[in-house]
């Protein structure tokens, strides 16, 4: 009896496997793209994001559980520009999946739809763990998300064309709200223009630019390289000789120095999310950067 | 020997073009090729021991039932690194890997040291078969367990786990084939199964023997079948990892025929089992904790050539049945230090000959605790200390145990290609 009731529950559940198969079904590395894909794709898609927004983009946990997630992708969405490099490739060439390997049309890398900052000019480990390509911490200015939106619609209509309609409809939607969104934020943001700023990782270079902020030094000596007390030291004689409006700090790294330096100098010390979900409020797209603006002219 | 002078100039000849290439601008040069070159990495591991033995004592000693003292000054045959009071250079490794075509992954990883080249991994991987399927061939490391899949440098401690030494002499790494499969599940589920040449020399070996008027043929290859199922999934910040291996195959043993030593040669079948869990807890990005067990059994059956006297064989009907484990618990409390502790043990030790139960140590154990300090990902200094009872002497015929000390010092550095961590 038991094993009939078994029997009849495995082959339903393999009988319905083609009916959810039906969705398109996406794979995004980081939760900011899975968000941007639903906008875009809307009922059309499956979206599941591997990493969590709380966690260090550069080193995410390779967890085998990933690969059952990337092993049945239509279609996998990444950040690009060297950010999933400590992570990702052992579980694409786990996954059996040539649906989504490199160079395969089920796979979108975002960085090609924008333009990188900071691309060095010599790559040396010495320089501390660098990105070649340039910083590839490019989402984090919110002109970018139309480009990269744009990159996204492209690809889901050329995967899925009988969907095509609904995915030109959302993207002219989200654009015609983003655009409100950009216009509101650069308004809040504009009083900002020529502050300095300290941050602890060259996380928030393109937001910095973009609102004209400068920036005075990082936390770190070098990326993904600890403060020592000698380059601490060297930022604070920095601090002293500018006024430094706050010191920008991410949810994942040790935040001990950055207090330090904020509470010696008086210096507001602001966590700003680097993804969505990094923080309770940034629970989507829209909220992450009006957050981001919230915190960072301390409203 | 001749292989090893081949791939010595085969390396001479891709460190020349190393040099040329990467500088190059292919402006100048219509058919430069230098954006084709591999993802190429050198790791250099080495490291200064301190053992509370001398060596001379040390290579003395067996793991009675598993590997015996060939009596010649050389260690028993345990594979692993470290082996030497003193400065070791383990290796420097040189791996190579790149996209093929559009079919075709290939990976290369290579170990030189002080007296040669051995070729760790050598083998390609598809990259386009449909239905979650992959096929590996080549000279791989097995997928056997949780450890044995992984090189040296991504293990937690400085020495392998006693249970790898004794049934795989380090790593079971063979020519062969692999057919692997991802289940289209929410969970991962995947099964493989390997056909492999069966060269291991601690619990299967291809090469017959002649022991007097015995003689046993070659084991036809291919010799050795692994079959293997990981299944993983995660309970909120907790991943849990399991898995179950077996390893059938045939089995020649002629540890005894040539330095002398009282093991004498084998012939038959041997069984390999293993289970392992890992259960690791992310606290946030840089901390976590993980433990990580692995228990392994073998049953072997077949027969035993033992020197009577001089030059005279005899043969007996030998069954053993041996099995150990380790358990390991490691933690990372920040971005540069991490903190271990592993238990050896082996607690099952039956090996009869002709019926009767040979008398043999068993509850053979060894305690390691590692602290380690990694100043970037491509760095690493590990101290290690372990307490060692699982060596024993034989003194007339009989087994006394040796336990020593052991201090390790261990340097790993890594240039190149960034090296992505798998789980």
């Amino acid at each position: 009896m038991k094993r009939t009731a078994l029997f009849v529950i495995l082959a339903a559940g393999i009988l319905a496997l083609p009916l959810t198969a039906a969705k398109l079904q996406v794979v995004t590395t980081y939760p900011y793209i899975a968000k941007l894909t639903e906008h875009i794709g809307g009922a059309q898609v499956n979206v599941h994001a591997l990493a969590g927004g709380q966690w260090d983009p550069h080193t995410i946990m390779a967890k085998p559980s990933f690969i059952a997630k990337l092993r049945r992708a239509d279609l996998l969405i990444i950040n690009g520009a060297q950010l999933e490099i400590g992570w990702l490739p052992p579980l694409l060439s786990q996954a059996n999946n040539p649906k989504v390997n490199v160079g395969s049309q089920g796979m979108l890398d975002l960085s090609r739809a924008v333009k990188l900052i900071d691309v060095p000019d010599s790559v040396s480990r010495a320089h501390g763990d660098i990105h070649p390509d340039g910083n590839p911490h490019y989402y984090l200015n919110p002109d970018n998300m139309l480009p990269l939106a744009e990159a996204i619609a492209a690809k889901l209509e050329r995967m899925d064309p009988a969907a095509s309609q609904t995915f030109v409809e959302n993207l002219a939607q989200f654009k015609l709200k983003w655009q409100a969104k950009l216009a509101e934020w650069e308004k809040r943001l504009a009083p900002l223009s020529g502050a300095w700023v300290i941050e602890y990782h060259k996380n928030y270079d393109y937001l910095l630019r973009r609102y004209g902020l400068q920036l005075l030094g990082t936390v770190e000596l070098l990326p993904g390289i600890p403060p020592t007390s000698k380059h601490i030291q060297e930022l604070e004689n920095k601090i002293a000789g500018a006024k430094v409006r706050c010191i920008l700090q991410d949810v994942y790294n040790p935040d001990e120095a950055s207090r330090h330096l904020a509470s010696k100098h008086d210096i507001p010390m602001i966590k700003l999310p680097h993804d969505v979900g990094a923080v309770r409020e940034a629970e989507g797209l829209f909220s992450m950067f009006d957050e981001i603006v919230r915190r960072l002219s301390h409203e | 020997m001749k292989a090893k002078r081949h791939l010595l100039r085969w390396f001479a000849i891709l460190l020349a073009g190393g040099a040329l290439l990467p500088g190059q601008d292919s402006g100048g040069n219509p058919f430069a090729q230098s954006k084709f070159v591999p993802d190429i990495s050198l790791i250099l591991d080495c490291a200064y021991l301190h053992r509370g033995l001398d060596d001379a004592a040390y290579f003395n000693l067996s793991l009675p039932g598993f590997s015996h003292a060939a009596g010649n000054g050389r260690a028993a045959e345990l594979g692993g690194t470290n082996l030497e009071q003193g400065f070791n250079l383990n290796y420097a490794e040189l791996s190579l890997a790149s996209v093929v075509d559009p079919y075709f992954d290939l990976f290369a990883v290579l170990h030189f040291t002080e007296e040669g080249v051995s070729i760790e991994e050598a083998y390609f991987a598809t990259r386009r078969l449909p239905a979650g399927l992959q096929v590996k061939g080549g000279r791989f490391l097995s997928h056997f367990g949780r450890i044995n899949g992984q090189h040296d440098h991504y293990w937690d401690f400085a020495s392998p786990p006693l249970v790898q030494s004794v049934f795989f002499g380090g790593n079971l790494a063979e020519l062969g084939a692999r057919l692997a499969w991802v289940a289209p599940l929410d969970i991962f589920l995947q099964l493989g199964v390997e056909v492999l040449q069966g060269g291991n020399e601690m619990s299967f070996g291809r090469r017959g023997f002649a022991a007097g008027a015995f003689s046993v043929a070659d084991v036809r290859a291919p010799g050795l079948v692994v079959a293997t199922a990981k299944t993983s999934f995660d309970l909120g910040n907790l991943t849990v990892l399991a898995g179950l291996s077996n390893a059938a195959g045939r089995s020649r043993q002629e540890p005894g025929l040539e330095g002398g030593g009282a093991a004498g040669a084998f012939a038959g079948n041997a069984d390999v089992y293993g289970a392992d869990l890992t259960l690791k807890y992310l606290f946030d990005s840089i901390r976590y904790l993980s433990f990580q067990a692995e228990a392994i059994g073998r049953a072997s059956h077949g027969d035993r050539y033992l020197e009577a006297s001089n030059e005279s064989w005899t043969r007996l009907d030998e069954r053993m049945r041996q099995a150990g484990m380790y358990a390991q618990l490691v933690g990372r409390l920040n971005k540069r230090l991490r903190l271990g502790a592993r238990l050896d043990l082996i607690w099952k030790n039956i090996v009869r000959l002709a019926g009767d139960r040979q008398a043999l140590p068993e509850d053979l154990a060894r305690y390691t605790a590692m602290a380690e300090w990694n100043p970037t990902e491509f760095s690493r200094l590990r101290l290690q200390y372990a307490y060692d009872r699982s060596r024993c002497e034989e003194i007339g015929g009989r087994w006394e145990r040796r336990p020593f000390d052991e201090l390790a010092l261990q340097v790993n550095i890594t240039i190149g290609a960034h090296g992505a961590h798998a789980f």
